[in-house]
């Protein structure tokens, strides 16, 4: 027996020791949770998954296709690729081609314990978005089986993004986001301060006579 | 000349306008409470925490402190050692002095409830660890949690008690520059940055499994008030509050846990702005629950700036409404986020509580 089979035994066999009141969090479901920022041209989205362990191996079992026991670069991508493909975004209607930014993957053995939280990060540049109401509809359909959802949308970072509500399922698979895009932001103070002290100075340099005009 | 000298009186001016926007800004941001309650209360605390190095050997303030910035900071977590393994001074190891010292600075960093808070939690990992049966039993002050089997690679599972617990230091404890007192193990963690008169609690974890036990012959529910007074609260609001504060979707975890920091989320549920006066001093009372961890010093200028952000306070709400069942709950104002997620149980419950604006005291840094 591998060394990863054993512990992987083990973890189960210590839940079912310790039972339920030993448990430190949830062992029996993959929790998804899915965050996604909605700026004026993009969309970012945050997919964290973390396996309780007695759903672990199931998750390794997905991810180690040649089942040697090691995570490969190119299964941890091909993981990834196989996550993403599951996950619907659209815009107001019209698909959107979401690309994986970057995927994050703990050890095998991380996993086991219960600890192991898988990152994939991807974005998308939306076409030209016209001022107004839209709606970006999110939906993860990645092992329905064993998830559980958490999907949240990200405080706006820029005034010329406002969230108007946020609607789900009620397992969180779905979210629709509903927003209102604006025009450009407010102008800082600061902006404008430095901006009417550049003028003003320009203008001043102006009205020195040149020499020969002495 | 004369076109020079209004050369030069239009440059000053133009200088003056922007030098004038500049301070407009910063008066603009309130200025630093500081009190001296608060410079006090550091005094307190940070004497306490000497009397810790003091009560140590060399080995023992070597485990204990760490730099002020560095990966230190951020390493907590709900879990337990060693699925989670933490660095530190385990309470475990110390002598009965060593511990005494410890507790009594938590004793001082903490107000009269939150102490008892953190006490209930880690008799509660004790409670667990007596259920999980497998461990080798031993008295916490004799320095032992209860571990688990081992496996055949040596991996060991879960460990409860009172003696998984760990206290660091970051930075140098001080009545005037920037430290951390952290403290966490199981269901725990406490990160209280101080700054001469400035404290912050945030982001800290109070957990509880078991929620309820038995001690003493009392019951001890070390959430139990964060629970009902949120179930008063959800009771309290009429069919229409209602239907704005209760989310139509289950929430299965915390949002903002652990490795979660620096995000915020938007806010949903109902706007304290849409509660009655006796509503709004009720979710004041829920949330001091998580405020008032810090010692009263730190907790009364925190729960004034809560206060202050009443208006766009929002209260949100999942799952049944019958105090004893299992509901998540959350709050969420500018400077504060609180979340409370049962763990499909009511007995094993996760709460969160952070400040956005201030997590390990960001704001004083930029001071």
């Amino acid at each position: 027996m591998r060394a990863g089979s054993a512990a992987a035994v083990f973890a189960v066999a210590a839940v079912c020791v310790c039972g339920d009141r030993a448990s430190a969090h949830r062992r029996d479901e993959l929790l998804q949770a899915a965050r996604v920022a909605v700026e004026r041209n993009r969309v970012e989205l945050e997919l964290d998954l973390t396996p309780g362990i007695a759903v672990a191996d199931a998750v390794i079992a997905d991810i180690d296709r040649d089942r040697d026991g090691s995570l490969s670069a190119d299964e941890r991508d091909g993981y990834a690729a196989r996550v993403m493909r599951a996950i619907d975004l659209s815009l107001d209607g019209g698909a959107l081609d979401v690309r994986l930014l970057s995927a994050a993957f703990p050890e095998a053995d991380a996993f086991r314990r219960g600890e192991g939280t898988i990152r994939l990060r991807s974005a998308v540049v939306l076409p030209r978005v016209a001022d107004g109401d839209h709606r970006l509809a999110f939906r993860n359909g990645y092992r329905r089986d064993v998830s559980a959802y958490l999907a949240n949308a990200l405080a706006p970072q820029s005034d010329r993004i406002g969230i108007v509500a946020q609607r789900r399922d009620a397992e969180q698979r779905e979210l629709t986001i509903e927003y209102v895009a604006r025009g450009g932001a407010q102008p800082s103070l600061w902006l404008l301060g430095g901006i009417a002290g550049i003028v003003l100075a320009f203008a001043a340099l102006r009205t020195i006579p040149k020499e020969d005009e002495r | 000349m004369r076109s020079r000298a209004r050369v030069w009186s239009i440059v000053v001016f133009g200088a003056f306008v922007a030098a004038a926007t500049v301070l407009a800004q910063r008066s603009a941001a309130p200025p630093p409470a500081s009190s001296r309650a608060q410079a006090d209360a550091t005094s307190r605390i940070a004497a306490s925490a000497q009397a810790v190095l003091a009560a140590l050997d060399e080995a023992g303030r070597a485990k204990v402190q760490f730099p002020f910035e560095g990966s230190q900071k951020t390493r907590w977590s709900n879990l337990p050692t060693p699925i989670f393994q933490r660095t530190g001074l385990r309470v475990g190891d110390l002598t009965a002095a060593q511990r005494d010292a410890v507790m009594k600075l938590l004793a001082a960093a903490l107000s009269r409830d939150g102490y008892r808070k953190v006490v209930d939690i880690m008799r509660g990992d004790e409670v667990l660890r007596a259920a999980q049966g497998a461990g080798r039993a031993s008295a916490p002050n004799a320095g032992a949690g209860g571990r688990g089997p081992s496996t055949g690679s040596g991996q060991r599972g879960p460990t409860f008690g009172e003696g998984e617990y760990y206290l660091a230091f970051l930075g140098t404890p001080s009545a005037s520059a920037a430290w951390m007192l952290q403290f966490g193990g199981h269901h725990l963690a406490i990160n209280l940055t101080l700054a001469g008169g400035d404290a912050t609690m945030t982001p800290s974890l109070p957990a509880a499994q078991p929620a309820t036990y038995s001690f003493e012959g009392r019951t001890v529910r070390p959430l139990g008030n964060e629970n009902d007074k949120a179930f008063a609260l959800v009771n309290a609001l009429d069919a229409a509050q209602r239907g704005q504060a209760i989310l139509a979707y289950r929430v299965s975890d915390l949002v903002l846990g652990p490795g979660q920091d620096g995000r915020t989320i938007q806010p949903e549920g109902i706007r304290a702005s849409a509660l009655a006066a006796p509503q709004q001093t009720m979710l004041l009372d829920l949330v001091r629950e998580w405020a008032g961890i810090v010692t009263d010093a730190f907790a009364e200028p925190r729960m004034a700036e809560i206060k202050a952000n009443l208006r766009d306070t929002y209260f949100a709400w999942s799952g049944p409404t019958t105090n004893g069942s299992a509901a998540y709950f959350r709050v969420q104002a500018p400077t504060l986020v609180i979340e409370y997620a049962p763990q499909n149980s009511v007995d094993h419950i996760h709460t969160i509580y952070r400040d956005p604006t201030n997590d390990y005291g960001a704001k004083f840094a930029r001071r």
